[in-house]
């Protein structure tokens, strides 16, 4: 009796979770398929500010693609293009899942996620065309920020009225995260262009608000999100709950109050009272509370589960970016104090470090829920096991080149610069071959991301048949199987 | 700008207090109270605690079942 009540609520479970995930399909899919784009493009933008760095006459010719110009394209488009929709895809999927609810207003999220993709579009076309704000991290026209705004209250309506709406009886900690993203985001973009572009505080007080903004939409925007997702994916997919839950929630709450503190460590040595930059500082050091209790809590789940990351293309990605997390999150902190900025402020050592976070900490827990989750949404498998590898392979090693030249060069680079014996142009000279080494990098990252392009393309194709059990586990088997049934249908029709 | 100073303030004030509130309303409803099955709450039985959900495609040791859909 007990074992066919256990089989009714197993069969209800699943029924329930196809049923979450039929219904964020196109809605997620349109999200992560432009997320993709938005990388590619992003990339490639970043790709011709490197090459610019040491062929100053690469392109040179064309007022549009000037330094000035597409080095803010490859920003914007990365944090509000890849960004904007790889974070909002994950919070509306994962909401859902915690839920056990449907995406609500699917039609409104699809065309939220149109106008959004637009505002980036017109955004860049606007930088591009020399209507940069130059504001770092904000420089999109002004005219262009409603088309990103607006679409971003449908997910915030959206994200509580599941919340609100949920099946589950537990908020789990990657649902705090996400809840508070969609409160947090809104007031720093709000706030930030009010004190800036709409010049609501002018002098150093604007710069104050223009970094308070530029640290924060990675801590408190993206950052939130990628736990979030790690939070998820390393307990689902080894099969073992969280190590400590205590820690994740203490985790929650200690980045909550103090990362909105740090951005002013941005302007060590500027001209601003010193206590701001104390400030700034103090909350940086801080930092180590979360990062510490998130980075045991990752390991220590993974403890006695290492080996799956041979066979798991989703826990590769997730262990990479959770590892990367706790390096990225020390090394910012450390990045910090006063008498480490005398060396590596303004210096190529901050570019090796954002990238680090961005692209081996955020970017591979975003793909790891992609890969994760794509299959469930669409009832297709991954179609090829080596583009996934070759776009692992290339998201690590091209992070781990980029980071590792940009953070030598920026230190030689830094202490070079406190030499004043030196002539500046040795010193650009000096950092020459590491530039070159930086656009390896970055061709390393795009030829990962057209992999991934690729199977992202394939998944999405629209096929006669579907796995419909809850989870994908295929064997070879079931998968040649699938294909010559598809082959069969095909040839009766 | 007085206007968009209340507007800054206003919208923090909101946010700092729903926060506050939220917290408030999860301690109220218990959800600290058991957090060791807080930590399970993301496992079932279709996929219970031990079961690995994810391999490369087409390389899971279990044999799964295809079915057709419509």
């Amino acid at each position: 009796m007990s074992d066919a009540v256990a089989g009714n609520n197993s069969e209800l479970e699943a029924a329930s979770r196809i049923e979450v995930d039929r219904s964020a399909e196109w809605v997620v899919t349109i999200y992560w398929a432009s997320s993709i784009f938005w990388l590619f493009f992003a990339t490639f933008a970043g790709l011709i500010s490197s090459i610019k760095l040491h062929s100053p006459d690469f392109l040179g010719s064309y007022e549009w693609l000037t330094f000035g110009r597409i080095r803010p394209v490859h920003w914007d488009t990365a944090i509000y293009g890849f960004g904007g929709t790889a974070a909002s895809g994950t919070l509306l999927w994962l909401q859902a899942r915690l839920c056990q609810t449907r995406i609500p207003f699917p039609t409104l999220l699809i065309a939220g996620g149109v106008i959004y993709n637009l505002g980036v579009l017109l955004g860049a076309i606007g930088i591009l065309m020399g209507q940069s704000t130059g504001v770092e991290t904000l420089e999109f026209p002004l005219w262009s920020m409603p088309l990103l705004v607006i679409p971003y209250v449908f997910i915030v309506i959206a994200n509580f009225q599941m919340y609100f709406t949920r099946k589950s009886t537990h908020t789990y900690v990657s649902q705090w995260y996400l809840m508070a993203v969609t409160i947090w985001f809104p007031i720093l973009i709000l706030a930030a262009e009010a004190c800036t572009n709409l010049g609501a505080v002018d002098g150093v007080a604007q710069a104050v608000a223009n970094w308070w903004y530029g640290h924060n939409v990675v801590g408190l925007f993206a950052t939130p999100t990628a736990i979030a997702a790690a939070y998820y994916l390393i307990p689902k997919v080894i099969g073992k709950p969280i190590h400590s839950y205590h820690l994740s929630l203490l985790g929650f709450w200690s980045n909550a109050i103090f990362y909105n503190w740090a951005g002013t460590h941005h302007l060590t040595g500027g001209p601003l009272p010193a206590w701001t930059i104390t400030v700034g500082v103090v909350g940086s050091m801080m930092m180590f509370i979360p990062v510490i209790t998130i980075g045991i809590n990752h390991h220590m789940t993974m403890v006695g589960s290492f080996h799956l990351l041979k066979t798991s293309p989703t826990l590769r990605f997730a262990v990479m970016g959770s590892m990367i997390y706790t390096l990225a999150s020390f090394q910012g902190s450390i990045e910090a104090l006063r008498s480490y900025q005398e060396i590596t402020h303004f210096t190529h050592y901050t570019i090796g470090h954002v990238h680090f976070g961005m692209y081996g900490f955020f970017a591979p827990l975003m793909f790891a829920m992609m890969y994760y989750a794509m299959p469930r949404l669409t009832g297709n498998e991954w179609s090829s096991a080596l583009l996934i590898r070759i776009h692992f392979w290339c998201t690590l090693v091209g992070t781990l080149l980029y980071t590792i030249a940009m953070c030598y060069a920026g230190i030689r680079q830094g202490l070079m610069m406190n030499d004043p014996t030196i002539p500046f142009l040795n010193i650009v000279v000096f950092t020459k071959p590491f530039l070159m080494l930086r656009t390896l990098a970055g061709l390393i990252l795009l030829s990962g991301t057209v992999a991934f392009a690729i199977n992202f393309w394939r998944i999405v194709q629209p096929r006669k048949l579907r796995f419909i059990t809850p989870t994908l586990l295929t064997t070879e088997r079931d998968y040649k199987e699938l294909l010559q049934w598809e082959k069969e249908i095909e040839a009766n029709d | 700008m007085f206007y968009v100073f209340v507007f800054i303030w206003g919208f923090a004030m909101v946010a700092g207090i729903t926060m506050v509130w939220l917290l408030a309303w999860a301690i109220r409803k218990g959800e600290f109270k058991d957090l060791r099955s807080g930590a399970r709450s993301i496992f079932d039985e279709e996929e219970p605690v031990g079961m690995v959900t994810d391999y490369f495609p087409g390389e899971a040791p279990l044999m799964r079942q295809l079915e057709k859909r419509q």
